[in-house]
């Protein structure tokens, strides 16, 4: 933390004027409705984010025929996006877009939120005739679990 | 159902039902009603976007588009 970072927190702290008590005390009260309203605004965010992180590294020096065969992850990305529309789409029209229609889709959400860092690094030095493919598993089986969901939810609805 | 639809299961059917199931119990979603709600046009239109999607995944799972870097 820097001096005047160390400074302006000192005087934060030990200001006892009427005005920064008021202050503080309706900062307080902001905190505090905040949290009467968690709930809500939880569940309005959070639940649909999917947070995905890929770094992938290919590194090839001195060598020849060289052959690296990797699953293009912007495809997964706009299927899943994809997935998930359709069934707040079906949810939407089915159920109607009231709170009822909401809370569902996020809840088919919630269950299906995931965290995932995928990281990979393929060095190949002094080689030849070397063939590596990769593929993003954890991905594809997150897009087949939204399919199986989508998949359920017409079903118990008499479409397919 | 077809044969496309069942290929390539994560969950088994069981777990997702009742995933779905459960959630609609819990906010109260009358299934039945909904149901009605729905036209044919909009089930035919619900079937075709699941059969498409069906297909889009199978085809990434299975033979995932991919680039290939060459070096020499």
């Amino acid at each position: 933390m820097s001096r005047y970072e160390d400074e302006y927190e000192s005087t934060k702290r030990n200001c006892n004027c009427k005005k920064c008590q008021n202050k503080n005390r309706q900062g307080a009260q902001d905190v505090q409705n905040m949290h009467d309203d968690a709930d809500v605004l939880q569940a309005g965010t959070q639940d649909s984010f999917i947070e995905q992180e890929s770094d992938e590294l290919v590194l090839i020096k001195d060598s020849c025929n060289i052959e690296v065969q990797s699953t293009d992850t912007q495809v997964a990305v706009s299927l899943q996006v994809g997935l998930q529309l359709a069934i707040a789409l079906v949810i939407s029209i089915t159920i109607g877009d009231s709170d009822e229609g909401q809370n569902v889709a996020q809840d088919l959400f919630q269950e299906l939120n995931a965290e995932q860092t995928n990281k990979q690094r393929i060095i190949i030095e002094n080689s030849k005739d070397v063939t590596i493919t990769t593929t993003d598993t954890d991905l594809a089986v997150n897009i087949q679990v939204l399919l199986e969901v989508l998949v359920a939810l017409v079903a118990k609805l008499d479409v397919l | 159902m077809s044969d496309s639809l069942k290929n390539s299961k994560v969950l088994s059917d069981k777990v997702i039902d009742l995933l779905v199931s459960n959630t609609f119990q819990k906010n109260g979603v009358n299934i039945d009603k909904a149901k009605k709600k729905l036209t044919d046009e909009q089930k035919q239109a619900f079937k075709e976007l699941v059969e498409d999607l069906t297909k889009q995944v199978n085809s990434f799972v299975k033979q995932p588009s991919s680039k290939q870097e060459n070096s020499k």
